[in-house]
Formats: C-alpha cells, sequence, structure tokens
C-alpha cells in the first residue's frame, strides 16, 4: 500500500469517527411534551409518530400517559414530522428542527376535535375511509349510495354534516357553502348549485369540504383572513369501462377447389356491471365454430358455472347418477373442435349480454349457427362371423345442412345471505336436411360378390328443444347444513320427413335366385319428449369434520312417436301407408332415487361413503297408429341398490391420492327404445327395442398426483376399472344367403375394460428444454351377440405419448410430440381374424420471432395408418406455413401469409377394430389452400410465440 | 354540541382504559385472495388475456381463509384458525401448507415456520421492521378506529397498505407484518388482490397460546427466504407459468 494511500485512509478514518461521535452522545436527544383537548383536558393514550419529513417514513413512536405527557428517548438530532394522533380528533402534525438541546420540548399540543356526528356515521356506519388533509374532510363517494342518475346535489345530501336546502344551497358544517370547484377550477362561475345540480353523482369520486380563502383574497394576494366554506368535487378516472374488438380475414386459392375466405369478428363493451359482446363468423375452411377464447370473450362473466347442476347426488353434486344417452344436439352453445372433415361453409352470429352486481347476476345470449357439409366418403369394412366373414365396401356421397338457433338466459339472486335462487333457460331450434347417395357391395369370404345396393336418401327435419331449471339453495346459522331444491323440465320435439329410395341386388348361387328389391318409401315422423325433473339435498353437520348427506330425485321421461310409413307407387303415381313399418309409440321412463351417505373432511382427508336405492319404471305401448289397436304394451320395474364411496387425499409436498367405487346407471336413449324399423340403409337395418333396461356400469378408480414447483417436476398414475351389466349392444343377425344385417340394442352383462394412464413430466434444462412421457394401456373384453352366438372381442391397445418443448429464448420456440400407438383385437367367433392395428402420429410445431416484428411459424404432422391383415397401409403428411407481420406502433394490425398443407396431401383417415368387425375409412378434405389474412385487434395482436403457457 | 363531545372522549377514554388493562389479545382474520387480479398483473400475457382472464372470472368468489393473531405487547403468533377444517362450511378440506408466524418484540426476533415451494422452513432471524409510511387516513376495522400506513414489498414488488388501531398498543399484525404503534386490523396488497380483515377482537390472556413454533424444517435466514421466493418467481415468469399458485401472495 502506497503511503499516499495510508494517508487518505488516515483521513477518512478520523472524518469517520469525528461522525461518530457527534452522533452519539451529543447526537442523541430525548423528545418530550403533552397532548391535550381544546378545552385543555390532557389526553392519555394518543400516538405521537416521529416521521423523516421527507418521505414520512416511521422513525419512532410513543404513547402519552395518563396527564397526556409523552417522552421519547434516544433520538437521533435530526429534522422530523412530528404527528400526534388521538380517535375522535384531527391529527396534529408539526415539522420539528432541534438544535443543541439535549431534551427537546415541544410542549402542549391541542387536538381539536372531530364533529362527533361526522365522526360517528362516516367512520362508523358508512365505514367509510375518511381522509383529513389539515382542515380538509374528504368523502369517498362509493361509500353514499346514490341511485343511478342522481345529481351531485343528491349525493350531498346524504353526506353527512352537509345540508341542502331544497332551493339547493349548501350548508356544510354549519356554514354556507360559497363555492364549488370541480377538480380545483371554479367551471360553474359564482353560483355552486350550478355544479351540483348538472353533475352526475356517479361521475364523482371523492368530495372535499374544507376553508378557502375568499375568491377576492386569492385575486388580490391579500390575506384578510377571511375563509368561506369550498366544496370541491373529484371527478372520477374513467370508471372501469371499456371497449375491444377484434376483425380477421383471410382470402386465398384452394388447389383442389374453389377459392377460400374467412371473416371472424368480435366487440365487446364493458363496465363494472355490463358486458355486451357480439361476435360473427362466415368461412369455408372447414372451421365449424368459435374457439375457446372467443367462447370466453363472447360469453364474459358466464363463461363457466359451477352451481348450475341441478341433479343432486353423493358428494354433494350431480352428474354422476343417471345419464341419458341422448340422440339430440346439444342446448348449449358449440364450442371448440378441430377442422371439420371434408368440405364445408359455416356461418354464425351471435350476441351475448350480462348484468352482474353482487346480488344480481344475469346473462342472456343469443347464437345462430350454420354449416353445410359435404363428404366423400371411402371405407371397407370387414364383419366377422362365426367361422366366416364377409366385406362391406362402400362409395358415398353425403350433402348435410344444419342451422340451429340458441337462446339461453340465467338468473342468480342471492335473496339474503343464507338464501339463493338459480333459473336457467336454454333452448334450441334447429333445421336440417341431409342427402345421402351410396354403393354399397357385399363380398362374401371367398371374395366373390355377394349383395350391392344403390341408396339415395333425403330427409328434412324440424326441431325444438327446451329446458328451464330452477333451483333454490339455503345455508342456516349453523356451519355445514345446507338444503337444496331444484325442478327442470325438458322438451324435445322434432318433425321430419325421410324419402328412402334403394335398389338392393343379390348375387349369390344359384345366381339371381333372390329377386332384387327396390324400396320408395316416404317416412313422416313426429316426436314429443318431455322430461320432468325433481331433486332434493339436504346436508347435516354432525361434528367439525364430519357430515351427513342425503339426496332424492325424481326424473320421469315421457316419449310419444308418431311414425308413418308409405310405400311409393310411381307407376300409380300414388302412395300406400304401410301398417306393418308405421308406428305409434308412448313410453315413460320413471326413475326415483333415494340415497344418503356421510362424509369426512378433516385437514385434506376426504373420505365419503354412501348408498341409495334406485328403481326405474319402464311402461309403454305401441301401436302402428294413434287410432289402431295396441300391439303390445311394455311394464317392467327395476330396483337396485348402488353403492358408493370416494377418497381423496391431499399428502405434503403437493401429493395427491384419489379414488373410489361407483355405480353409474344409463338409461336408454328414446331412439334405442322406439319400436320402429330404420330401413334407410336397405343392408343393414336397425330397429330400437322397447324393452331396454338401464345400463350399469361399476367402476373402480385410483389415481395419484405429484408436482414439485422448486423443480417443476410432476408424476401422474391413474387406473381405472369398469364392469357393466345390462350394457346397452346392438345385437346383430346376418342372414346367411344376402348378408343383410339386422341389429337391434339389448342388454347383456359381462363387458369390462381397464385403463391405466402414467406421464412424467420434467425441465431437461430449466425454463428451456421440457419433456413428457407416458404410457397408456387399455384391456378391454366386449360381448356382441352375433347370429345369436357371444362374441367375445377382447382388445389390447397400447399407446405411449412423448412431448418435448424447446424454449431457449424468447425468439424460438420448438413444441415435438409423438404418439406410437398398438392395439390387439381377438374375436372368439373366428379368431383367425385377430388384427394388429398401428396408428403412430408425428408432430412439429417450430415459431421464430425474425427483426422487424417478422414472425416464421411452420407444424408437420406425420400419421402411419397400418393393419397388415387388412392389407393396409396409408401415411399421410401435413406441411403447413406462415409468414406473419406485426404493424403500428402498438401492434394492433397484423398480416398474414399462410399456405395450408403445402404438400397437397390431406385426407381423413380412421382405422377401427370394433366388436366383430374391422373398418377403414378415408374422406377426402380440404387440402392445400394459400391464404393472405389481415387481423386488426383493438387490444394489440397477441405475439407471443410460446403454447402452454400458464396462469 | 358540547356534551356530545365531552361523551365522545368520555366514550373514547373508557375504550382506552379497557385497552390499557389488558393489552393482550387475539383477532380472528378473514384472508381473501382475488386470482383474477392477480393473474391479470403476470407480465408475460397480452393484454388480450388479462381482460379476458377479467372478464372471464369477475363473479367467482374470492379464496377465503380464516386467520388468527395471538398478541400482547411484547410478542405475536399469527396462524391458521383452524387448519384443518375446509374454508367453505361442508365443503372439501384441502390440505393447508404450514404458515405459523412468531414475532417477539423485546428480544429483536422472529421465528417463522413456512412450508413452501414443496418444503418445511424455519425463517429465524431478527426482526428487519419494514419502513412504514403514516397516512392522515382514518377508518373502523372491526369496531376499532384505524390509522392507514403503507410499505412495499421489494421482493414481490407489491404495495401493502395497513390500517392499524392505536387502541391496541403492540406492534404485532397479520401475514409477516409488524411494526406500527398499534396492532394491524386490516392488511391490503396492491389493488385488493389480498385483503386480510379482522372480523373479530377479543382481549383476553394469550400467554397460553403465545409459544415458538417448532417443527422440522430446514434453519434459513430472512436473505436466504427472500433469494428463494425470488429465485422461484423470476424462473416462472421465464418460464410464463403463475409463480403465485405454488407461494403465498
Amino acid at each position: 500500500m502506497s503511503i499516499i494511500m495510508r494517508v487518505v485512509l488516515l483521513v477518512l478514518l478520523c472524518t469517520l469517527s469525528v461522525d461518530a461521535v457527534r452522533a452519539q452522545t451529543p447526537g442523541r436527544l430525548i423528545l418530550k411534551g403533552t397532548v391535550a383537548d381544546t378545552a385543555g383536558a390532557a389526553l392519555p393514550g394518543a400516538t405521537i409518530l416521529l416521521s423523516a419529513p421527507a418521505d414520512s417514513t416511521l422513525v419512532s413512536y410513543a404513547r402519552s400517559g395518563e396527564q397526556g405527557a409523552f417522552e421519547i428517548k434516544n433520538v437521533r438530532r435530526d429534522t422530523y414530522l412530528l404527528k400526534v394522533a388521538y380517535v375522535g380528533f384531527f391529527p396534529y402534525q408539526k415539522i420539528i428542527e432541534p438544535g443543541g438541546e439535549t431534551i427537546f420540548d415541544v410542549g402542549m399540543i391541542t387536538l381539536k376535535p372531530i364533529v362527533k356526528e361526522l365522526f360517528e356515521v362516516v367512520i362508523r356506519t358508512a365505514k367509510a375511509p375518511m381522509t383529513i388533509k389539515g382542515d380538509t374532510i374528504e368523502y369517498n363517494t362509493s361509500s353514499f349510495k346514490v341511485p343511478p342518475g342522481s345529481t351531485v346535489e343528491d349525493l350531498l345530501r346524504r353526506l353527512p354534516g352537509v345540508l341542502v336546502d331544497p332551493d339547493g344551497s349548501i350548508k356544510a358544517q354549519g356554514q354556507d357553502v360559497k363555492r364549488v370547484t370541480v377538480d380545483g377550477k371554479s367551471f360553474f362561475g359564482t353560483d355552486p348549485k350550478l355544479a351540483t345540480k348538472n353533475l352526475a353523482a356517479d361521475a364523482v369520486s371523492k368530495v372535499q369540504i374544507f376553508n378557502d380563502q375568499t375568491e377576492q383574497a386569492k385575486l388580490t394576494g391579500i390575506n384578510s383572513g377571511k375563509k368561506e366554506k369550498t366544496v370541491n368535487l373529484e371527478l372520477k378516472e374513467e370508471f372501469k369501462k371499456g371497449g375491444f374488438g377484434k376483425i380477421t380475414t383471410n382470402w386465398g386459392l384452394a388447389t383442389n377447389t374453389g377459392a377460400r375466405g374467412e371473416l371472424k369478428g368480435n366487440y365487446n363493451k364493458f363496465n363494472e356491471k355490463q358486458q355486451f359482446s357480439a361476435i360473427g363468423l362466415a368461412n369455408n375452411t372447414n372451421q365449424t365454430g368459435m374457439s375457446f377464447d372467443d367462447y370466453q370473450d363472447f360469453r364474459g362473466s358466464n363463461s363457466f358455472n359451477w352451481n348450475d347442476d341441478a341433479d343432486f347426488g353423493f358428494g354433494g353434486g350431480g352428474g354422476r347418477y343417471a345419464t341419458v344417452s341422448s340422440d339430440d344436439e346439444a342446448l348449449g352453445i358449440p364450442v371448440g373442435g378441430s377442422r371439420g372433415q371434408g368440405f364445408s361453409r359455416n356461418a354464425a352470429v351471435g350476441v351475448n349480454y350480462n348484468y352482474d352486481t353482487k346480488k344480481t347476476k344475469f346473462s342472456s345470449s343469443y347464437y345462430y349457427n350454420q354449416s353445410r357439409q359435404t363428404l366423400a366418403i371411402l371405407r371397407n369394412r370387414q364383419n366377422f362371423l362365426e367361422g366366416s366373414s364377409f366385406l362391406n365396401s362402400e362409395a358415398s356421397n353425403q350433402l348435410t345442412f344444419g342451422g340451429s338457433h340458441r337462446v339461453t338466459i340465467r338468473v342468480e339472486q342471492m335473496l339474503d345471505s343464507l338464501n339463493s335462487i338459480i333459473f336457467l333457460h336454454n333452448s334450441r331450434l334447429t333445421n336440417s336436411d341431409a342427402s345421402v347417395a351410396s354403393l354399397q357391395q357385399l363380398f362374401n369370404s371367398q371374395g366373390a360378390p355377394n349383395t350391392q345396393t344403390a341408396v339415395d336418401n333425403g330427409s328434412f327435419t324440424n326441431s325444438l328443444g327446451m329446458a328451464n331449471t330452477l333451483i333454490y339453495r339455503r345455508k342456516f346459522k349453523a356451519t355445514g347444513r345446507t338444503f337444496a331444491a331444484s325442478a327442470t323440465t325438458q322438451i324435445n320435439n322434432a318433425d321430419g320427413t325421410q324419402d328412402l329410395n334403394s335398389r338392393t341386388n343379390f348375387f349369390q348361387a344359384p345366381i339371381f335366385s333372390i329377386p332384387s328389391v327396390q324400396l320408395l318409401q316416404d317416412n313422416i315422423i313426429a316426436t314429443h319428449r318431455s322430461q320432468y325433473k325433481l331433486s332434493l339435498l339436504y346436508a347435516e353437520p354432525l361434528t367439525e369434520k364430519l357430515f351427513w348427506e342425503s339426496f332424492y330425485n325424481f326424473n320421469l321421461r315421457h316419449d310419444e312417436v308418431d311414425r308413418s310409413v308409405f310405400d311409393r307407387l310411381p307407376e300409380q303415381n300414388t302412395r300406400v301407408r304401410s301398417d306393418t313399418l308405421s308406428r305409434y309409440y308412448k313410453n315413460n321412463y320413471l326413475f326415483n332415487r333415494l340415497g344418503t351417505g356421510l362424509r369426512y373432511s378433516y385437514k385434506g382427508v376426504n373420505f365419503a361413503a354412501g348408498g341409495a336405492v334406485q328403481q326405474f319404471r319402464l311402461n309403454g305401448r305401441y301401436a302402428s297408429s294413434p287410432t289402431t289397436p295396441t300391439l303390445n304394451t311394455i311394464d317392467r320395474i327395476y330396483t337396485l341398490f348402488v353403492p358408493d364411496v370416494s377418497v381423496n387425499v391431499n399428502l405434503k409436498n403437493n401429493m395427491y391420492i384419489y379414488g373410489g367405487y361407483e355405480v353409474a346407471a344409463q338409461t336408454p336413449g328414446s331412439r334405442q327404445l322406439q319400436p320402429v324399423t330404420d330401413l334407410s340403409n336397405p343392408i343393414y337395418i336397425s330397429r330400437g327395442n322397447p324393452n331396454l333396461l338401464p345400463q350399469l356400469s361399476h367402476s373402480i378408480s385410483l389415481g395419484f398426483y405429484k408436482f414439485n414447483p422448486a423443480t417443476f417436476l410432476n408424476l401422474s398414475a391413474n387406473t381405472a376399472y369398469n364392469y357393466n351389466i345390462n350394457q346397452i349392444v346392438n345385437a346383430q343377425t346376418v342372414d346367411p344367403q344376402t348378408l343383410v344385417t339386422r341389429v337391434m340394442p339389448v342388454n347383456i352383462t359381462g363387458g369390462q375394460n381397464v385403463v391405466t394412464v402414467l406421464n412424467v413430466g420434467f425441465p431437461v434444462v430449466k425454463t428451456k428444454v421440457t419433456l413428457n412421457a407416458g404410457p397408456a394401456i387399455n384391456l378391454s373384453s366386449n360381448l356382441t351377440p352375433v347370429n345369436g352366438i357371444q362374441n367375445m372381442t377382447n382388445t389390447q391397445s397400447y399407446t405411449m405419448r412423448t412431448r418435448l418443448d424447446l424454449t431457449p429464448n424468447d425468439w424460438f420456440t420448438l413444441y415435438a410430440n409423438a404418439d406410437w400407438g398398438i392395439s390387439n383385437t381377438r374375436y372368439s367367433i373366428s379368431s383367425s381374424q385377430n388384427q394388429r392395428i398401428l396408428n403412430h402420429n408425428y408432430n412439429g410445431d417450430l415459431t421464430a420471432k425474425l427483426p422487424q416484428n417478422l414472425f416464421f411459424n411452420t407444424t408437420l404432422n406425420y400419421r402411419i395408418y397400418r393393419n397388415d391383415r387388412f392389407g393396409f397401409a396409408q401415411q399421410v403428411t401435413i406441411w403447413n406455413m406462415a409468414v406473419y407481420k406485426l404493424m403500428g406502433k402498438a401492434k394492433k394490425a397484423e398480416m398474414r401469409l399462410t399456405i395450408y398443407d403445402l404438400l397437397n396431401r390431406n385426407l381423413n383417415v380412421s382405422q377401427f377394430a370394433g366388436q366383430n368387425y374391422v373398418s377403414e375409412e378415408r374422406i377426402s378434405t380440404l387440402a392445400r389452400y394459400f391464404m393472405l389474412g389481415f387481423t386488426y385487434n383493438m387490444r394489440g395482436v397477441n405475439a407471443s410465440i410460446r403454447k402452454n403457457r400458464g396462469y | 354540541m358540547k356534551t356530545c363531545f365531552t361523551f365522545l372522549v368520555s366514550f373514547l377514554l373508557v375504550q382506552y382504559v379497557a385497552t390499557a388493562q389488558q393489552p393482550e389479545g387475539v383477532v380472528t382474520y378473514e384472508r381473501r385472495q382475488h386470482w383474477d387480479k392477480i393473474l391479470s398483473q403476470l407480465s408475460y400475457l397480452s393484454q388480450e388475456e388479462k381482460d379476458r382472464i377479467v372478464n372471464t372470472w369477475k363473479n367467482v368468489e374470492e379464496d377465503k381463509s380464516k386467520w388468527m393473531l395471538y398478541f400482547s405487547p411484547t410478542q405475536s403468533l399469527y396462524t391458521y384458525a383452524n387448519q384443518g377444517v375446509a374454508d367453505e362450511a361442508g365443503g372439501y378440506s384441502k390440505r393447508k401448507e404450514d404458515y405459523s408466524i412468531y414475532r417477539n418484540f423485546d428480544q429483536d426476533q422472529k421465528t417463522d415456520l413456512i412450508e413452501t415451494l414443496g418444503k418445511t422452513y424455519i425463517v429465524e432471524d431478527s426482526l428487519h421492521t419494514p419502513a412504514w409510511k403514516i397516512l392522515n387516513q382514518i377508518k373502523e376495522v372491526a369496531g376499532y378506529v384505524c390509522m392507514k400506513a403503507v410499505t412495499t414489498d421489494p421482493i414481490q414488488g407489491q404495495t401493502i397498505t395497513a390500517w392499524f388501531s392505536m387502541d391496541l398498543p403492540s406492534q404485532a399484525g397479520p401475514e409477516r407484518y409488524f411494526g406500527l404503534p398499534g396492532v394491524i386490523l386490516e392488511l391490503c396488497v396492491n389493488d385488493g388482490e389480498v385483503v386480510v380483515e379482522a372480523i373479530e377482537v377479543t382481549l383476553r390472556s394469550v400467554s397460553g397460546e403465545l409459544i415458538v413454533p417448532t417443527a422440522k424444517g430446514k434453519r434459513i435466514s430472512d436473505t436466504t427466504y427472500n433469494n428463494l421466493l425470488k429465485n422461484h418467481i423470476t424462473q416462472s415468469i421465464k418460464a410464463q407459468r403463475n409463480p403465485y399458485w405454488t407461494i403465498r401472495y
């Protein structure tokens, strides 16, 4: 160390120690004083605060003693802001600058009282924070409710300490208010009433009342000491409201069809209570509806509702009891879905309005969507019979149209803190038509043509679906006790016509021994279904940890079908009613359930066990028309007991174990019950079965999940086993000569399956490389009666899924995944037909952010389908590419060039091994097309290149 | 007017005397966490996504839980009102992570038992009182007139607003906050993202309850704990996942 350095250090040390000495004894002082009110009475217990004057940071504090005296010892000699506060008094504050003394006495501090009424009303009744700035008192207007449309005058009338005369003149704290300013400025001249009578109350956030110098004093600068009461109105910063919208257009050309276009726009406007939104879309690029994000923007606060389940059951909720397999289109607004197959033209428009307050939540929407789809299908299906098989080779063209109007209304009203009601209305009005032209050829085991049918069918249907639900919930003062009741009515009506035209030829030896069949038929179908439901739930806490829950469900479904079938006779130019095929059918399906159970919930351990008695009563009759004698009546009662157990344990370190045993009942769908013969496909004829019992599935499940928030490692494993009783399965009867198949749903016991899924996900390099992988195993065995013999189909399918996310920096991402699937199927009636099917799928999605707000994205999808026995092998590669640029300072606009299916290979392929068949299907679909698009988003285009972003 | 005023003063005096006799007790708080407000702060979300979150989830009830603060002029302990029972009466019971905050003002000592990020930590250090600013605003909380004070949390970048009562002379407060001339009866993080509000104050002897929490855990200092949170937040934001599902906001 050099000498100079030593000297510098020494000097530095000296100055430091001098400072230190000064900061010690002479630097410290004792601060004292007394606190009293304006009458001179001592105020014990007042708080004395000492703060730094620069930023008012608290340095030290004390409380005054019995005689109002206080003392703060060991205070560093400095300038302070001294503040004295006492409940019910204006806080006192003063800057103090101690000199050289060791005891600094601030003397007697006198606190001025706040007018009692003001204090009591504002602080204790309105519970409003009252701000005191010197002599100014500030009211927060949000604490003083006035009806919408009120003026500031109405608001002032409600403020404690303020009086407004009928003529509008204002008195505050007993004095006349001479001046009303807005944000500190006199906009309204000298008449204070001009402001208060004209300004809307909801524009004002704060009202301040204070004494100000007179206007004259301000002008002249001469302070006369005379002050006048002034009211200042502080305006709200734009209250929470806004609007946003987005519009996207894309136009382009396709290789295998005409020009393509997409147009989509939405607009939302909202404030604290209301949300209004509108959406519209039209395209011929197979996008049938809005995306999930669009749905959330459209429905706003009503996107998701949890308490709308009116079917109470085990665990307080519903859903898990008796589901109905439905043939109808859903009542809710359709959302999501991938790009459809074939070629479709789609359009939709909708409006939504929500009004939400703490007590009332109202939501309504109207949505119309329509879709016209063209499908060209090639399908091969190998069917297995005992010791033989046959092939059905089909080529068909379908043209379908569906248009639906949907209305939804939801009102939730809190009656008081313990009672609430919810009303739900959902309705749908649909008209649809379809035409199908197909040629099906059946080849026997030897590969020789056996039967051929050419079909040309058309149909029109108008349907109306509506559901109205009322749910009442009551809580009690005793914590944990709840009661709920609900009532639902549903109707589903459909009126339709079908015209069936087909010709079927039979080629088997001896050749032409069976004449060909021509079917020319008109069907007129009227279906009326109504459903009435009632549910009750009561829960009683036995202890803090143990609850007793009971419920009752009533469910009556009434079906009425009138189907008139006419054979067309073109030569006579007339048609004749067919009494053998025409049906008039009435059916009541009554379901009653009474259940009870105990639930234990404590420290993350949730265990519930219970049971219910269910009774189904099926009562129906049918005839060939409403006026003809009844052909048959059905009256069956089916009673059973169902247990229910569920376990859910939340362990330390984000570990969860869950499992359960439940029995779910599924009542047969209306169509499955109707004793109606459907001849629309003359070589595959189906008929309903009015004797069907509900299907019961016993299921046992067990799962495990663990997440480590520090390492981002997650592990999950779950397995579920199902055993079916009275499973509803289509029984097949195949005519050995013609190979025409007739199917009818029947109840069969013994089908079972077990599914196991494992997954592990972890970062290989934290925040940069993430790997997810896991197998899924599905083992199932199903029974199907084929020609009176029970065929057992055993399927083992194994899938391995892997996903790799590469997110190395903020300008490049790559998401890759590969799924390998293999399934082995064995058929008990024809072991020579055992199948092995391979379905593999590889995906890559790369995005790069280039300079100048330019982005590049490419996706590649490679799929392999193989079935060696069937001699089927298909590979499909879809390659898409897009370049887009964000424009403008706020990045609200985007230009995008997209090439879909660059290789022009798109084809919709699927293959599947079913109960006694294996099928493969190819549908020609919209392939290569180019598009140039423009998006304008009022909130800015989302420029993130990341996927799976969590929030 | 004069009589009213005297009445008020005497009323307040009585209240003061009552507190002076037994300056210890227990405060029950309701803690409310508004996820929509927290989520719409995440820096990696676009304006569109933030608006979508707020518009979709604005009606969803905030996350509610009940907490207790045992306080005396020298010590305080803040923990669950009932760790085992479900927050919503009759609802599903989630396992609640250990959280017991002990302060000894005389000995300048803290012992915080905090289970976070999959581990139990025991933060042992001197008090490190936050730098409070006292503001001229008063309001009533749970029957007590409170003054407003603000501070900032440099780790999570939050503005903390506290309402403390001069009638309860102890430095105690909920969560990890303390150091004001009276017990903090309401705590508000940012724009109400989390609000911890006293619903009941009972004055009684709490010497039995004021014990240092013990559990197996890793002993760390304030700095280590702060770094742990800081790292987690930085990494999660970088990986574009919400850090606040797994730590206390």
